[in-house]
């Protein structure tokens, strides 16, 4: 890393620390729900943004997550365990996601995850005996840690703090490490890829299977933090949701997804004073960020100092951008 | 320049500081969008004429009551994240959500915090929780149920029934309580089935209740899906009575319904045309402010406005204790509370009771069949 970008970075990370000191619940409870909604959105970038396969399933990654964690958690299980067995089995749910995408690609691919989330929320909902149907589950605990109680909100965001860390640092070694590499050239160019001796199909289902798994975590923790789940919090809107976040942001950019949760979740929060308008005017400035910056706010970002600070060597492996 | 930006700055900061002299604030969370706004906003505006008479009258103990409205967004995430916020900002009372999901979840904080909640849900797990600060604003289905299957059962000689219901947390509640009294009463189901929510093509459902051989179908929809399901049911011509909850006859079904409402029949704990005078002048009030005819969430909403105010004077301060605890057996009368419009009782678990009616749509109106006892 620069020294500039890796000061950047810390100045981030301490304002994360500072910024929930003297807040209300509610602001603690949403900037909790950003990080976590950045965890999964952060997988979904993996997916989408750097291997370049489209996937509308991420919110039922999260259901699964969600779900067994809190099932196991009820079960007087540690909530450690539990999130070690929700983000395993999204990873191996994620990899089976992947063999359709072998065959199909773009929108079909597209089609093909948004109907393994609408199936995924029917067996939520009518498996009642096991996943409460749509009654959903309540009440379930928030983690202690060697008498380190997370009950309060405020001690849950610090929680969620390190965990978020803790998923940013593995992404960050993920994207750096060959994997990284070889998930951009499937992207860019699977062909020339695989003349390279790239295993195109075996990248493809890590894709699926690393991307998942981030939305285990994610919905390990949304189980604690809102006592509550049910079917619908984990439907296709919410996948869209996830989707907009990447794509808001900046798909393909470390900081894109964390940048595109912030808008998604915080935005509609800080435009609510104008009341009844604020989905119209939130609305507008999305289709209006997406008509003149495809790359999202980061790309827009870049477009701007490429333009303030011409002669500059432009980033040339996302010129294409994300196709869907 | 930067004198300017001060100054503007401060202009800013004045305009948007919230006004001081209201001190009892009241958190007013409710689906205003998504699938639940045509009974979110109902509540809302309820909730919100109540307020500005209770204002009129003097406030409560003298002091005015300020509103802070938030929207849920149907969503029982926000809804949590919405309660939270009213409770940081130090309301004395919340009153909603409408929809059960949301419910389930925002009543636990509001719990925590020992906060008083009248909701609007019907879903009779919220008041089997324990959680001594929810309080109802109309019956819960099981309490409801019982009323529509005696009715069915002895008024009308129904055996076979067709049951087409909403796959919710709303509509189970209401399957349940329902399936329970069909066993009491003997009736034989011929046809079960389950719907989405948002729902928007019902021939198929339609069909299977009119081939199923009932002698009544029993439908039990939220509100739009409910009009939906009358329009269809119109143009298969069903032939069938429709009976159901308040959901299936509310003013907004009957609306958005038309024509194909009427004929529908069913219970419903309150309603603009019971013929109470209290409850006509209240809807005259109604209309004239928001332009439309009020159904049972905008009563619900405007009765726990005045039930707020009346305790809290019975108890002499705002305290949320107290009136937690006041509101457990309490009995409010019309006559001592002209808001609650009629007499109402509370009982250890929030729950509440009394009288209501069986009505049918008649020409675009309920018109009320009988008056049921409370139980």
């Amino acid at each position: 890393m620069i020294p500039l970008r890796r000061l950047l970075v810390g100045i981030g990370v301490a304002a994360l620390i500072v910024a929930p000191i003297g807040q209300g619940n509610y602001i603690i409870y949403t900037l909790s729900s950003w990080l976590l909604f950045s965890i999964a959105a952060m997988g979904l970038n993996l997916t989408l943004g750097y291997a370049g396969q489209v996937s509308l399933a991420q919110a039922g990654f999260m259901g699964i997550g969600a779900y067994v964690t809190a099932l196991m958690t009820l079960a007087g299980i540690h909530w450690l365990f539990a999130a070690v067995a929700s983000i395993s089995a999204c990873f191996l749910i994620g990899l089976m996601l992947g063999y359709p995408a072998l065959r199909v690609q773009h929108h079909f691919l597209a089609f093909v995850t948004l109907a393994f989330n609408t199936l995924l929320f029917l067996v939520l909902r009518n498996e009642e005996e096991i996943t409460g149907g749509s009654f959903g589950l309540v009440g379930m605990p928030r983690p202690d840690f060697f008498g380190f109680s997370t009950m309060k909100n405020l001690q849950f965001y610090y929680f969620t703090l390190v965990c978020f860390l803790l998923a940013a640092g593995v992404m960050w070694w993920i994207l750096r490490s060959p994997w990284g590499r070889a998930f951009k050239a499937l992207r860019e160019n699977p062909i020339r890829a695989e003349s390279l001796g790239l295993k195109i199909r075996r990248q493809t289902l890590l894709a699926f299977a690393f991307g998942s798994a981030f939305a285990g975590l994610a919905g390990a923790l949304q189980s604690p933090l809102v006592q509550f789940i049910e079917p619908s919090s984990f439907g296709l809107i919410h996948s869209l949701k996830l989707l907009l976040m990447v794509v808001v942001g900046g798909a393909g950019y470390f900081f894109g997804p964390m940048l595109g949760a912030a808008v998604v979740i915080l935005l509609p929060e800080v435009l609510r004073f104008t009341e009844g308008y604020y989905l119209i005017i939130y609305a507008v400035l999305v289709i209006v960020l997406m008509v003149y910056s495809p790359g999202g706010l980061i790309g827009l970002g870049r477009k701007l100092y490429d333009w303030m600070k011409p002669g500059q060597e432009a980033r040339r492996d996302i010129e294409q951008g994300v196709q869907l | 320049m930067l004198r300017k930006l001060l100054g503007t700055s401060a202009v800013v900061l004045a305009l948007s500081a919230p006004p001081t002299m209201a001190d009892v604030k009241i958190g007013s969370i409710v689906e205003l969008s998504g699938p639940g706004a045509a009974a979110g906003t109902n509540f809302r505006d309820g909730v919100k004429l109540g307020f500005e008479e209770v204002n009129a009258a003097g406030g409560i103990l003298g002091e005015k009551v300020q509103l802070l409205e938030y929207d849920s967004q149907t969503d029982p995430q926000v809804s949590r994240a919405m309660v939270q916020k009213a409770i940081d900002e130090g309301v004395y009372v919340i009153t909603g959500t409408v929809y059960s999901s949301s419910t389930v979840v925002n009543m636990l904080v509001a719990q925590q915090a020992g906060i008083p909640q009248f909701t609007g849900s019907e879903a009779p797990s919220i008041t089997q929780k324990g959680n001594p600060y929810i309080f109802r604003t109309a019956f819960g289905s099981q309490k409801g149920m019982p009323k529509v299957a005696k009715y069915m059962a002895e008024e009308m000689g129904i055996k076979k029934v067709a049951i087409v219901w909403a796959n919710t947390e709303f509509g189970k509640g209401g399957y349940g309580a329902f399936m329970e009294q069909a066993k009491i009463y003997g009736f034989e189901i011929v046809a079960d089935v389950p719907t989405e929510q948002a729902q928007t093509d019902f021939s198929a459902d339609v069909l299977k209740a009119k081939n199923s051989g009932a002698d009544a179908v029993f439908v039990y929809l939220t509100e739009e899906e409910s009009a939906r399901f009358l329009r269809e049911a119109q143009k298969q011509s069903i032939g069938l009575p429709m009976i159901g909850e308040t959901t299936l006859i509310g003013a907004k079904v009957i609306e958005l319904a038309g024509d194909a409402a009427n004929g529908a029949m069913g219970h419903v704990g309150l309603t603009a045309d019971a013929g109470i005078p209290a409850v006509s002048e209240m809807v005259a009030r109604f209309k004239a402010k928001y332009n439309y005819t009020p159904d049972h969430n905008a009563i619900k909403g405007y009765t726990s406005a005045w039930t707020i105010k009346c305790v809290t004077e019975m108890i002499g301060s705002t305290d949320r204790q107290a009136f937690a605890d006041k509101m457990h057996g309490l009995t409010l009368t019309a006559a001592e509370c002209p808001g609650v419009l009629m007499d109402t009782s509370w009982d250890d678990t929030g729950e509440m009771s009394r009288e209501s009616f069986f009505v049918v749509v008649e020409g675009g109106k309920q018109t009320v069949k009988a008056v049921l006892p409370p139980n």
